[in-house]
């Protein structure tokens, strides 16, 4: 300990935390070294977040000790940890689309003289931290025309721009190409070298091992220890995150049907712009059958989704459900014609989230005159037991619950309507592992009983568990189709990226 | 559907009506009073049920007001210019209304205008409309069409004084006991919860978003005509200015009731006792004999404050 003390930046002792009902970090001991990246790993709810948020300055400790550069300090405001030197880059980006990308690092911070802003200075100063983070873009362009690998960068900038010494990145890869990650990558291990203490918060554990020096492991609030990452394996950190090995599961006894129900056909399509988006996508599944779309973010997948369930007017193409051509102008005539689709960001696009349970399940299935109400909760009641929903009350805002027993809500939405093809984007993003198994769970079974299956899944493990076969898009085209026996990780990422092998 | 705002919000009018009583025991405790109540807020409550529907969905109406004047003036035009008879010109004020919310609505879900701007410009265009039809006012209309807002039942007297009830409050009454069981019960109400809670699931869940409040314009457009109507038809005169300040008031009624202006929340009862919050502000008001102008002031305050109250018990709370 005290061999460390001296090139020890920050330190916390002890620190508690509890919200209403919550007792979110139970004593928890963290260290950052001067220069060092250190991961905190943990599943969701573990109190990554929260210990975050009081190193930043935006809760304060119910107990504990701060140590920032050998002096104890209490940040009573994110102001006053950004003048200590700590800046946090959120998960949720924090930038203004409209302004140009110099007046978001600067943001409130213009340089002026007498109340002018000074616009040279501020594109000068902006054109020196964009440099810093490798990002070229025009200081000038508004940041709402950058693609979301360079808003992640700006966010650096911003951070940047206030001489932080100790920079915290919350889950800065959820919304990045594997491109643009080796660019945040390089961006780090520069800052590294210029001796800015990194604080990196991810989900994934790879990255954890290309990046990190070091990392934390937290779960259900309580630090699991400190270790080197040169010392661990992921297999030992997912063994303290969670308490016991993780691998997906897949049942032995898949057989799909040879019934196709699920034909689509040259699906093309534009974006608003008018660039082109899809290019003669076509894929077929059969009954009972889980296809998986893999590919890059930006490839098309989303849109392909999109496209089939009528939410991209203008989408052309055609589409057959169990051999008859359906006609689909919006997600009503998708639901009709028997498909569904489970959207990829829940929050903004699935769940109706100042709902209870029960009504958030039978949105997708509110038929007749009058209402049932009753009959409305009794379902799901029986969803909440079914899938292991650990909600309150039918009553309860679905805002209230954990990103897991969300997406199982989503999920209880379309097993009500039991359509003949569902088509999943994302179904375990941000969900913690033991969900992610029950999720997966739920697919199986729903395969098993005959329904068409299409998974899109950026975790590529996941994808490869899940599919009995891969479709895997590049630039809006069909790059390839993989069988089950030819399904590797390096195949899927060798079609996406167009690497030949 | 739980109903916590709407009964906090009647047991404070329930108190207050109390204190008026004992500071203004002759006044206040008479079925004379009752009925001037119930006639005085039936207008705004009447409107209140067709903005609580459009807000409930997201959306809103700043052009009821308007509406109102121009199908009074409708109604008494035909009425008096071309002696058309008077259930065919009440219908032309409804069709009005009709052809009024269809263009509001057309507007905020085809050419995906906001509602803001897009019932702010229609409310001057119903202006001009009901004063290059009608003019100022158009006094005198027909016994047979004054008798929809001045009838009385059940006929007979109490005390000397009349006992009946008249038609606009009945009307009211009626509107809103059927809009609040449809709104609580009806599958198709229903969906402008899920509108207003969350507009991308809801088209994601196979609900036809746009189709659905265009339909609550047009709700919305024919109540706001049948107030107007009932207003002409209570004064025997369409006035040009009848609903001026109307779309303030039952705004402020409807969010006092519980509605929110980011949609999904609300009921029409909620709507009503809001109502009826502002007319026991106005009465007092207009019992302690202040000046009238005041009323605007009052009005304007309970505004902010409602809009207040929720945000601050919405505080801290993301997404």
């Amino acid at each position: 300990m005290s061999a460390s003390t001296a090139d020890t930046l920050l330190s916390l002792r002890g620190v508690h935390k509890r919200y209403p009902g919550v007792h979110a970090l139970k004593g928890v001991d963290f260290a950052v070294r001067r220069g060092e990246v250190h991961a905190v790993v943990g599943e969701n709810g573990a109190g990554k977040t929260t210990l975050m948020q009081i190193l930043a300055g935006v809760h304060r400790p119910d107990d504990g000790e701060l140590t920032f550069d050998g002096r104890t300090r209490t940040f009573a405001t994110e102001r006053e940890a950004q003048a200590a030197g700590v800046a946090i880059v959120f998960q949720e980006r924090s930038l203004f689309g409209p302004l140009s990308v110099a007046e978001n690092v600067f943001a409130g911070r213009h340089p002026s003289r007498f109340g002018v802003v000074d616009f040279p200075r501020l594109h000068a100063d902006t054109a020196k931290l964009l440099e810093r983070v490798g990002l070229t873009v025009d200081p000038t362009a508004a940041v709402e025309t950058l693609s979301p690998g360079e808003q992640q960068l700006v966010e650096i900038a911003k951070a940047l721009s206030l001489n932080a010494r100790l920079l915290i990145l919350d889950e800065p890869t959820a919304a990045l190409t594997p491109a643009e990650t080796n660019t945040l990558f390089g961006v780090v291990r520069g800052l590294k070298s210029q001796g800015v203490a990194v604080v990196y918060i991810s989900h994934r554990l790879e990255e954890v091992f290309a990046l990190a020096d070091r990392v934390t492991v937290l779960k259900d609030g309580e630090g699991q220890g400190t270790f080197a990452v040169r010392d661990v394996t992921p297999q030992v950190l997912v063994r303290k995150m969670v308490g016991r090995d993780v691998e997906f599961e897949r049942p032995a006894d898949r057989t799909p049907g040879n019934k196709v129900v699920f034909e689509v056909t040259g699906l093309t399509d534009r974006d608003t712009a008018g660039r082109v988006r899809l290019t003669d996508v076509s894929f077929a599944v059969r009954a009972g059958e889980i296809l998986g779309l893999g590919g890059l973010v930006g490839a098309g997948r989303t849109e392909t989704a999109l496209g089939i369930f009528g939410g991209r007017p203008g989408c052309g193409g055609e589409v057959r459900v169990n051999g008859k051509p359906v006609r689909i102008r919006s997600p009503q005539h998708a639901i009709a014609a028997g498909i569904g689709y489970l959207p990829e960001d829940r929050k903004d696009a699935g769940l109706f989230l100042d709902m209870g349970l029960a009504a958030n399940v039978a949105a997708a299935t509110l038929r007749g005159v009058v209402l049932n109400d009753a009959e409305q909760d009794r379902t799901g009641h029986r969803y909440r037991e079914k899938l292991r929903i650990a909600a309150r009350g039918g009553d309860e805002p679905v805002r209230a619950l954990s990103g897991g027993n969300q997406q199982k809500v989503l999920l209880a939405r379309w097993l009500e309507v039991n359509p003949a093809v569902l088509i999943v984007d994302e179904p375990t993003r941000g969900v913690d592992v033991g969900a992610k198994r029950e999720v997966h769970a739920v697919l199986f079974e729903l395969a098993r009983k005959g329904t068409a299956v299409v998974v899109i899944s950026s975790d590529l493990p996941e994808l490869l568990a899940l599919a009995d076969r891969v479709v895997v898009l590049r630039a809006g085209r069909v790059a390839g189709e993989l069988s089950r026996e030819r399904m590797t990780e390096e195949a899927v990422i060798a079609l996406s990226s167009g690497v030949a092998r | 559907m739980k109903l916590s705002r709407e009964l906090d919000l009647l047991v404070v009018v329930y108190l207050a009506v109390i204190v008026f009583c004992i500071l203004y025991p002759d006044t206040f405790l008479s079925h004379k009073m009752l009925l001037a109540f119930l006639r005085g807020m039936s207008t705004d409550g009447i409107l209140a049920v067709g903005m609580m529907v459009l807000m409930v969905a997201g959306v809103f109406d700043l052009s009821v007001g308007a509406m109102m004047s121009l199908a009074g003036v409708v109604a008494g035009t035909l009425l008096m210019k071309h002696h058309l008879p008077v259930p065919l010109a009440v219908l032309a004020g409804l069709l009005v209304g009709a052809a009024g919310g269809l263009a509001n609505g057309l507007v905020v879900t085809k050419l995906k205008v906001n509602a803001l701007i897009t019932t702010l410009a229609t409310l001057g265009i119903f202006k001009w409309l009901t004063l290059l039809l009608g003019g100022v006012s158009i006094p005198d209309l027909p016994p047979g069409f004054a008798a929809l807002g001045q009838t009385e039942w059940p006929a007979g007297t109490w005390n000397g004084e009349p006992w009946g009830v008249q038609t606009p409050i009945w009307f009211m009454f009626g509107l809103a006991a059927v809009a609040h069981l449809a709104m609580s019960r009806a599958r198709w109400f229903r969906q402008l919860y899920y509108i207003g809670a969350n507009p991308k699931a809801a088209t994601l869940s196979g609900i036809p978003t746009a189709r659905v409040q265009l339909i609550a314009f047009v709700l919305c457009g024919v109540i706001a005509a049948a107030a107007g109507l009932a207003f002409a038809a209570r004064l025997g005169a369409a006035s040009s200015t009848a609903g001026e300040g109307a779309e303030l008031r039952v705004i402020t009624a409807v969010i006092l009731g519980g509605a929110s202006l980011q949609g999904g929340r609300g009921t029409i009862l909620g709507a009503i006792v809001g109502v009826a919050f502002m007319q026991l502000v106005n009465t007092l008001l207009l019992v302690a004999r202040v000046e009238a102008h005041w009323q605007w002031m009052v009005t304007g305050v309970i505004l902010i404050a409602a809009a207040g109250l929720d945000s601050w018990k919405n505080r801290g709370r993301s997404a």
